[in-house]
């Protein structure tokens, strides 16, 4: 008995400065606005209870719905080629390192640089990088022969959104990296070395042995880029601009909820039942399905 | 040791690989450095010289460009408030966060999913979205236009994270080194900070950085609850070179540069503790 | 080693609290003299300095009142100023916006109406005024600051060099278009990226397609709509200007417009009158000046789409109305106005200020025949606004993904979702 409640003692004593800090500066502001969702607005005044009426009209109503619908595509796609193509050189980065590859020391020093950078820097550079007439993305193209290939890399609808992701996984490959590498870095020796000692190959090594025991960071690394791809903003509205142009090729839910919630820069009016009712949206995919990933991938994490 | 770990065995193929990997490797290394190099040189020029001519070296390498940032108002100023809100949120964060996921990680108890569901939670609306709700409250218990107000945002934004991260690695750490502990008379606090603090060290590092970066380079907060002058940290500072119609691209490049300045060397300082991490692991 | 990482975070720990206490102490407000002060808010980070130096003009003519200006980043100063206005802690005088977006503080009763108040209005324009006026209530509230005028910048010294005269007909802007890009230059600056340069381009060109006030007139009315093939009609003519703009023109973003033409690397630039500072201040070679959009054939009337750019307003509730009253009169009377164009190179609204400036007084003969430019001034009332929605589509139109048909009808579509005169 006395053991139960100094173990209910260590636990709230450890739990709750955490626990305080988050609930009345995240969850209660939250639920604030979520509360919000369900009323009609006059700008910025509260008018009067609505129940579902603002979302229902994001589902079905023009424009609302066109733009709902073709931002969560592009979310979409923001997922899937972070999760395969970030994450798996992250990986194999990850891995490089931890296998002391020539020069790894200098590597692992240079692959977080990128994310120092301020969203700002890295907007108007890779913004410079790829304009097309003195982008130095044409300029090497040219130079190459392959001037055919020299696109207007943010101002073509199928290209701009893939442009901006590989511009953001530039700037956060080094994450993974580096959660991976630890992860590495927090297998026991001995098993390595036991591996070696049998005569195990490096591809069954890194398949059988090591990746299941990385799984903690496999399950870090797909919830973050769950909830990046479900918030993108910032990388969008530096690089595209707030209207997630060209022709909304490159909107997503989060410019779509600033946009909405806020007012376009000098076009637009705030729409804070709407815009509340787009980051409820939000809000819910997103801890479902993260929620769910993570009951899914803990259920093959190794316990050691 | 260390040696042990490099590839071994490898054939024709092997090797070949190893190659690959290695113009990989150095081919990014160029992306990322080049455009830290385009950065600084760019803060020595005119804006009309960086549209002109954006990869040459300056024509007249105009150092003038961060005197001028300096005397455009207190950057010295918003210089130091932007350490004081970063570290001590950071110091903050690390504390409670690491002793958070300790709570969630270490312990079985059948609240223990829907605490780390709670922590979750925050991780994954923007604040941005609640801003007009956490305006009230900020005004309401009267911390409107002090720097406490943002290192609370700032803590509470990055705690997410801090625990979900964190609490992954403290999973990893087998249970026999705590119940040792255990037996030698340990209470539950030094576990914490004598067995899985130390153990975690190069997660700790990385959450360092994964959350100062945001933190220090944030505006959007600042200029919502920091009104005066002298409370203004750098990114807000720096939004005055932002015109409507017109932005000074030359003097952002400066006070960029100069900006990332702590975060390089905070990370430089950190990545020694990765491999740290890395012997400890060896030697138990 | 991993001890110095823990102690270190032990004294950041023991540390904040000490600043954690102290910073919120330190910040209490300076104890105001006996002086009364009046914050003024404002985007124009830019402008800074100016409007400083016009507020020290103010204070010197009324010693009680000290204005402190501070501007926002124009990208975020919308959010500010609502959460801030919402917590009760907005500024007493407001930059507002104009005509639409004006309505988003009026509407709930934020703003001061200012016609009792400040009899300096009655010398402003109608046309003006109406930028400041709220349209549910018809209550003015603010005193306008400057109209603003989309032309078409040329470079005079391209223009001498291969012999060209200002174009009067469409068929000789396109035929000047072609020397110019003959002789290697590039003939127009603007490009499709930022979705607003292209609703001015259509500021510019299609007032003198459509039938400039005739048509705006009918459509605000409801007598005809979007749909209308003389508005259909006068977007087509943008796609006509496609060969002229910069190669993959769909990348090109606003500050790349600005530097082409800059740096006389293109002959053209469609824009707005608040350019002219900007281009002047940065290549002070560039001899440059402007014309109207053509017509289509000679003779016919040139409009130039014109509005009022912002004004200055009153919060509802600040505590210093007569402070703040006298403030805004000052803004509207003659020096101040002529202050403002003298520094700003912009084209107060101020009565009886002249326009010693040579391109302003250009600017202003231009005027002699202008048109509301068309979205800001008729439709962004209510969500969504006609020029959110012109500009995506215009980008679509521009990059051959739709026609200007799918531009016109989803352009109906959405304005007759809130705009009355489409309802019936």
């Amino acid at each position: 008995m006395k053991n139960q409640v100094n173990k209910t003692f260590w636990i709230l004593f450890f739990i709750l400065p955490g626990l305080l800090i988050v609930t009345i500066f995240i969850i209660a502001p939250l639920f604030m606005s979520m509360f919000n969702s369900m009323y009609s607005w006059v700008s910025i005044d509260r008018d009067r209870w609505v129940g579902f009426e603002n979302f229902v009209k994001i589902f079905t109503k023009y424009p609302y719905q066109d733009r709902f619908f073709n931002a969560i595509g592009n979310n979409v796609q923001w997922f899937m080629t972070t999760m395969f193509v970030q994450n798996t050189i992250g990986l194999l980065f990850g891995y490089l390192l931890f296998k002391r590859i020539y020069g790894s020391e200098i590597f692992q020093r240079v692959f977080f640089i990128p994310v120092l950078f301020s969203v700002v820097a890295v907007g108007f550079l890779w913004g410079l990088y790829l304009n097309p007439n003195m982008g130095v993305v044409n300029r090497l193209l040219n130079d190459m022969g392959l001037g055919q290939w020299a696109m207007a890399w943010l101002g073509d609808e199928k290209l701009a959104t893939p442009s901006i992701i590989a511009v953001n996984i530039w700037r956060w490959v080094g994450f993974p990296t580096l959660v991976f590498y630890a992860g590495f870095n927090s297998v026991p020796m001995e098993t390595v070395e036991a591996a070696y000692i049998d005569g195990v190959g490096e591809w069954r090594l890194f398949w059988k042995i090591m990746f299941p025991l990385i799984m903690p960071a496999v399950t870090i690394i797909t919830v973050l880029t769950l909830i990046g791809s479900l918030n993108v903003f910032e990388q969008v509205y530096t690089m595209a601009g707030l209207d997630g142009g060209p022709f909304y090729s490159t909107d997503t839910l989060g410019t779509l909820f600033y946009r909405t919630a806020f007012g376009g820069i000098d076009t637009g009016l705030p729409e804070i039942g709407i815009g509340s009712a787009i980051g409820v949206v939000i809000y819910v995919l997103t801890f479902g399905i993260s929620a769910f990933s993570i009951v899914a991938l803990r259920k093959r994490e190794v316990e050691l | 040791m260390i040696g042990d770990l490099r590839f071994r065995n490898s054939g024709i193929i092997g090797k070949a690989l190893i190659v690959i990997f290695l113009i990989l490797m150095i081919g990014y290394s160029i992306l990322v450095l080049f455009p830290l190099f385009n950065m600084i040189i760019s803060s020595f020029k005119t804006t009309r010289e960086i549209f002109k001519a954006p990869y040459a070296l300056p024509e007249i390498w105009k150092f003038s460009n961060y005197m001028e940032v300096w005397n455009k108002g207190g950057f010295g100023g918003y210089f130091f408030n932007s350490i004081i809100i970063t570290s001590l949120s950071i110091a903050v964060v690390l504390l409670f966060g690491s002793m958070a996921a300790f709570g969630i990680a270490r312990y079985r108890y059948r609240l223990s999913n829907l605490v780390y569901l709670i922590f979750l939670a925050g991780i994954m609306l923007p604040l941005k979205a609640a801003i007009i709700p956490l305006f009230l409250l900020i005004r309401g218990i009267g911390l409107m236009n002090t720097r406490l107000a943002l290192m609370l945002i700032f803590t509470a934004m990055s705690m997410p994270a801090t625990v979900f991260i964190l609490a992954g690695f403290m999973r990893t750490i087998p249970g026999s080194l705590e119940d040792a502990a255990r037996i030698d008379g340990s209470n539950d606090l030094g576990i914490y900070w004598r067995i899985i603090m130390p153990l975690t060290t190069p997660s700790i590092a990385l959450v360092t950085i994964y959350n100062a970066v945001p933190i220090w380079n944030d505006f959007f907060f600042p200029l919502v609850f920091i009104q005066s002058d002298k409370l203004k940290p750098l990114p807000l500072g720096m939004s005055v070179f932002f015109g409507q119609y017109q932005i000074s691209w030359h003097l952002l490049f400066a006070s960029l540069s100069v900006a990332i300045l702590p975060m390089l060397i905070l990370y430089l300082f950190m990545s020694k503790y990765f491999i740290r991490g890395m012997t400890a692991g060896a030697i138990k | 080693m991993k001890k110095n990482l823990v102690i270190c975070l032990l004294v950041l720990m023991a540390g904040s609290m000490v600043f954690a206490g102290g910073s919120s102490e330190s910040d209490a407000k300076e104890e105001s003299s006996s002086k009364v002060e009046l914050n003024f808010w404002s985007w124009r980070t830019e402008d800074v300095d100016i409007y400083n130096e016009l507020i020290d003009i103010f204070e010197a003519k009324n010693p009680g009142i000290e204005v402190n200006f501070t501007a926002y980043k124009n990208t975020e100063y919308n959010t500010i100023l609502s959460a801030a206005i919402k917590g009760g802690s907005g500024p007493d005088i407001i930059h507002l916006r104009t005509y639409g977006s004006l309505e988003t503080l009026a509407k709930p009763g934020y703003l001061m109406p200012l016609e009792d108040k400040v009899p300096e209005l009655s010398g402003f324009g109608e046309t003006v005024l109406l930028g400041a006026t709220s349209a549910s209530d018809g209550e003015i509230y603010g005193v306008p600051f400057a109209s603003q005028t989309l032309v078409i910048y040329y470079n005079k010294a391209i223009y001498a060099e291969l012999g060209l005269e200002i174009p009067e007909t469409w068929d000789e802007f396109l035929a000047n278009l072609d020397a110019v890009k003959a002789a290697g230059y590039t003939g127009l600056a603007n490009g499709g990226k930022d979705g607003w340069t292209l609703e001015i381009l259509q500021g510019v060109i299609c007032p003198n397609f459509y039938g400039a006030n005739d048509f705006f007139n009918e459509v605000v009315a409801g007598d005809t709509d979007f749909t209308d093939d003389r508005y259909r009609g006068s977007l087509e003519k943008l796609l006509e200007l496609r060969p002229y703009m910069p190669d993959n023109f769909m990348g090109i973003a606003y500050t790349d417009m600005q530097m082409l033409f800059i740096n006389e690397m293109a002959a053209h630039f469609i824009g707005g009158s608040w350019e002219a500072g900007y281009f002047g201040k940065e290549n002070t070679a560039l001899d440059f000046d402007v014309f109207a959009g053509p017509v289509a054939k000679k003779g016919d009337t040139r409009y130039v789409s014109s509005f009022a750019d912002s004004s200055f307003g009153m919060s509802a509730d600040t505590q210093n109305s007569k402070e703040a009253t006298a403030f805004l009169r000052f803004m509207a009377s003659t020096e101040a106005g002529q202050f403002l164009t003298d520094k700003l190179t912009m084209k107060s609204d101020a009565p009886g200020v002249v326009f010693s400036d040579p391109f302003l007084g250009r600017v202003g003969d231009l005027n002699e025949n202008n048109t509301p430019y068309i979205m800001l001034v008729g439709f962004r009332y209510d969500k969504p606004t006609g020029s959110e929605l012109l500009q995506s589509l215009l980008q679509g139109m521009m990059a051959d993904s739709i026609n200007s048909t799918e531009v016109v009808s989803q352009v109906q579509e959405g304005v007759s979702s809130w705009y009355k005169p489409f309802q019936d």
